[in-house]
């Protein structure tokens, strides 16, 4: 199993999980975060005030799916959240040892 | 010993169950539920604690149990009351082993071990002890032991009545404020919730505390009791747990075999219940409080110097000092909603109950009462004690489409009615942070309350609620004899309040293409302010962790691309080909700012193409008028340098103070300055000939037949600006807002003649004004100049040397003794 987060924008959200729908995907972890990368941050002015917004919004993305099906759902993920400019986000792909499910204790990926 | 007794068969809880869902019988059904848990408790408490325990000791039903009202899958709360710690403290293994023979019989126990001196002494932090006690029932044991309880309670409650009200008080406060002093939720939990069943009890044990002995004093909440009882059965009997909460699907279970299947007609019956429950809860809970504080603290209460000839303040509430003026001059309830917004006062019960008989659809024109209401810094809590009282509803009858309205939404927790007043109440409440600042720029705050009112009217109405809500605010501001420029405004509100939440989900803030969609959509900065407010309210109102410091982020970078896009564009977008009714329109308009068609009725440009047709002849047209407490000055005439300057300081050679201002060049050159100006001594009022005076003076100053310096010279001298209201000036240039000229941007302490100093320094450098926009809110003015040099953008240098100029102008002059 693999887990998989992607930190996206968050106009992207609807998009990305309308592409993660259309492949199967429905059991997601959404999070709102703030955060920069290479996009680091920008200084707003209103009003002749210099405002330093270096942490940008963004959105964390978690779900753990099949060995099988990681490629495919991290391709449609990166389609779906691509705008090609700075700041459309990350995307992190880890191992799964056990997952869990508490209702009824099944296990692996029986419990995705 | 029997079976019934250790563990009772299914049958006996499904002929109980059985018989409340033939009846509806909820007493009934409790009263035999309990019947059977006493026959359990009663066996086991025989065999196993009796025979250990001859003496001293004493079993005790408390609670819902004690009063005979045990619910389906309720607790079963036992008082296991022992003559001394040493003695219980023997008994455990005993004790354990009569509550697992309980747990095995599928009862849930919940119990407690007291001695009678632990009863008869007050626990601050376990209110619950003390109160069960009022509810408690003999069950078995040593009956000295239960005596020696019962005859030292009434003693101890009368002795201790004030700090357990107290207690039993502060714990409801709690609560209600825990559900967000609301029972209008979605999915209400009918225990907890303001309304709900421990509402009733509450009412039940302050009477009792206060009243000891009383009974069935309370008949008007028998039907809402019983409504109540019979729900809670059914929950937990639908559920098959000490389930509570009143969820979508049970709603329609229970709608379905009781009212046809309509749920929101019958949640329209819960609300109706709960709300009758609440407000004797509230009441009681009123009439118990002040009891419970000290008389220094009524004595300190200073908001009682609120009260005047119409209204007085007592305990923190507003009485009417002469009620009958209600029956025969309805405006006097609409006097103490405005009272209530400008002081912050709540309306005593006794002012609702008056309120809310009075009769009011025949109020004549309201808007400008409604205006000063709404505009007032506690107009929240004003709104809703109307939507309580019903009087909103009264002189809205469009409002009613609404109430205690249930919309399924997997976001939303409340009512639509309560959403509203909700979002009313957080726009209201914004006393700091950036909207908080942007509200206190809003010209028309009033406006965004009416409109949030009937945002989400027509949900009630039909599908589309948003055309059904235009509808029902057009008919209501018709009446209410709102200013036809308001209702556009509010239209434009109502009309648009998703747009910014759609603009914040799909679309990127730090694309320009976001911010030029976004300011399209909104036209001018004026309506801007008020739907990101809108949105700001109406998302605040969703649930209470809906605005999240997140999403109120993104709200903020939203609403500032499409602002700078705007006010960028005031240079760059002109009107090209102006639609106009004359060819004398048409010239006019042609060349002018986008900005200008949209800030601007048709009955204003027509004016001000009358002003241009006036101007040929003599080579400039003034006029002054009137409007709402201020005066408004326009005049056109041909371009020139020091213009703007001459005019700013002609005004303040008047004595008058410059409160918003614009000037517009056409692609003739032609002018459109207007100057909206307060009258702080009151001159031309006063003195009506001194109007024409002003009127002709700024025609001399233009045409250059008198000189604004010299006029100066007699002005009068401005006060000393409040060290409080102190405000470093800020100045700044943006060389990219728009392809033709440089944004200076200034933001100071305003004070008379501020604006004519500011236009004389850049003058001063040779530069030219094009485009100005200024404004003033409290002691800030806000100032946008476009300005070019030579026709072009300021260089480096230029601009260094203005700013040290500006900066040195926004200072106040040294005023000599």
């Amino acid at each position: 199993m693999k887990k998989i987060e992607a930190i996206i924008q968050p106009f992207k959200l609807e998009e990305v999980k309308e592409a993660l729908k259309g492949i199967g995907i429905d059991g997601m972890t959404v999070t709102e975060v703030r955060g920069h990368g290479r996009q680091k941050g920008h200084k707003e002015v209103y009003r002749g005030q210099e405002y330093n917004v270096d942490l940008l919004p963004k959105v964390k993305m978690e779900m753990v799916v099949a060995d099988s099906r990681c490629n495919e759902v991290v391709s449609a993920l990166v389609a779906a959240a691509r705008t090609g400019k700075i700041g459309d986000g990350k995307v992190f792909v880890s191992d799964v040892a056990e997952a869990i499910r508490i209702r009824n204790d099944d296990r692996g990926d029986a419990a995705l | 010993m029997t079976t019934v007794a250790t563990q009772p068969s299914s049958s006996a809880w499904e002929e109980i169950r059985g018989e409340f869902f033939r009846t509806g019988d909820a007493e009934t059904a409790l009263a035999r539920r309990t019947a059977v848990v006493d026959s359990i408790a009663l066996a086991a408490c025989a065999e196993l604690l009796l025979p250990a325990l001859p003496k001293g000791f004493t079993l005790l039903a408390v609670g819902g149990y004690g009063r005979r009202q045990l619910f389906p899958c309720s607790d079963v709360d036992l008082l296991l009351l022992f003559e001394s710690e040493r003695l219980a403290q023997n008994a455990k293994p005993a004790i354990g082993r009569f509550l697992q023979r309980l747990w095995d019989a599928g009862l849930r126990v919940s119990q407690s071990v007291r001695t009678p001196a632990e009863c008869l002494e007050r626990h601050d932090q376990n209110v619950e002890l003390n109160i069960s006690l009022l509810d408690r029932r003999y069950l078995a044991g040593d009956g000295d032991l239960f005596g020696q309880v019962a005859e030292g309670l009434p003693r101890f409650l009368r002795g201790q009545r004030d700090p357990l009200v107290r207690n039993l008080s502060r714990m409801a406060r709690a609560r209600h404020a825990k559900y967000h002093n609301t029972l209008h939720h979605l999915e209400p939990n009918i225990k907890e919730t303001p309304g709900g069943l421990r509402d009733l009890q509450l009412i039940y044990w302050l009477d009792r505390l206060r009243s000891p002995g009383a009974t069935n004093r309370f008949p008007d909440l028998e039907e809402p009791r019983r409504f109540l009882f019979r729900l809670r059965c059914c929950l937990h009997y639908l559920a098959g747990r000490d389930q509570n909460v009143l969820g979508f699907e049970t709603q329609e279970t229970i709608a379905a075999k009781q009212n046809g299947g309509d749920a929101a007609a019958w949640m329209r019956e819960y609300y109706r219940n709960a709300r009758a429950i609440h407000r004797e809860a509230l009441r009681q809970l009123e009439m118990s409080e002040p009891q419970a504080s000290n008389l220094l603290g009524q004595f300190r209460d200073w908001r009682a110097r609120l009260s005047n000839a119409d209204f007085s303040v007592a305990r923190e509430r507003v009485y009417f000092r002469a009620p009958h003026r209600l029956e025969v001059e309805p405006e006097h309830a609409l006097r103490a909603f405005e009272f209530v917004a400008r002081h912050g006062v709540r309306l005593s019960l006794d002012a609702e109950q008056r309120l809310e008989a009075a009769e009011l659809s025949a109020l004549p024109a309201v808007w400008p009462a409604l205006r000063s209401i709404f505009s007032l810094p506690h107009a929240g809590m004003a709104v809703r004690a109307m939507h309580e009282t019903g009087v909103l509803e009264a002189i809205f009858p469009e409002l009613r489409a609404m109430e205690s309205l249930v919309i399924r939404d997997f976001y939303h927790r409340y009512t639509v009615d309560e959403h509203t007043v909700v979002a009313i109440q957080t726009l209201c409440e914004l006393r700091s942070g950036p909207y908080a600042e942007l509200l206190s720029e809003f010209d028309h705050p009033a406006l965004l309350v009416f409109a949030l009112l009937f945002h989400d009217v027509g949900k009630g109405i039909g599908p589309g609620h948003i055309t059904h809500s235009l509808a029902a605010a057009g008919t209501a501001m018709e009446r209410a004899g709102m200013p036809e420029p308001n209702r556009e405004m509010v239209r434009f509100l109502i009309a648009r309040h998703h747009d910014l939440s759609a603009a914040m989900q799909s679309r990127d803030p730090g694309d320009p293409a976001t911010a030029q969609f976004v300011a399209r959509q909104v036209e001018t900065v004026e309506r801007l302010k008020g739907l990101t407010l809108f949105t700001y309210a109406d998302i605040s109102a969703v649930n209470p962790q809906a605005m999240t410091a997140w999403r109120s982020e993104q709200l903020w970078r939203l609403y500032l691309a499409a602002y700078h896009h705007l006010t960028s564009a005031l240079d760059a977008e002109r009107i090209e080909r102006p639609v106009a009714t004359s060819a004398e329109a048409a010239e006019f308009l042609e060349g002018l700012p986008v900005r200008y068609s949209r800030t601007h009725s048709a009955a204003e440009i027509d004016g001000h193409v009358d002003l241009a047709i006036r101007s040929r002849e003599r080579g400039v047209a003034v006029s002054v008028e009137r409007l709402n407490g201020v005066y408004r000055a326009t005049l056109v005439t041909r371009d020139r340098p020091n213009l703007f300057a001459s005019v700013a300081g002609t005004l303040s050679s008047f004595g008058m103070n410059i409160v918003k201002a614009e000037a517009f060049a056409n692609r003739r050159r032609l002018v459109v300055d207007t100057f909206v100006f307060a009258d702080p001594a009151r001159t031309l009022e006063l003195n009506p000939s001194e109007v024409d005076r002003l009127q002709t003076t700024l025609e001399r100053v233009v045409l250059g037949k008198a000189d604004v310096r010299r006029l100066l010279q007699n002005r009068p001298a401005p006060g000393l600006p409040s060290r409080s209201a102190s405000l470093p000036p800020r100045v700044s240039f943006h060389n990219d807002a728009s392809p033709g000229a440089t944004l200076i941007e200034i933001v100071a302490q305003d004070r008379p003649g501020l604006l004519y100093d500011l236009a004389r320094a850049i003058s001063a450098q040779g530069c030219n004004i094009e485009v100005v926009l200024v404004d003033t809110e409290a002691h800030k003015a806000i100032d946008v100049f476009y300005v070019t040099s030579e026709g072009k953008k300021l260089d480096g240098g230029k601009e260094a040397s203005l700013k040290a100029l500006l900066v040195e102008a926004c200072r106040p002059p040294a005023v000599s003794s």
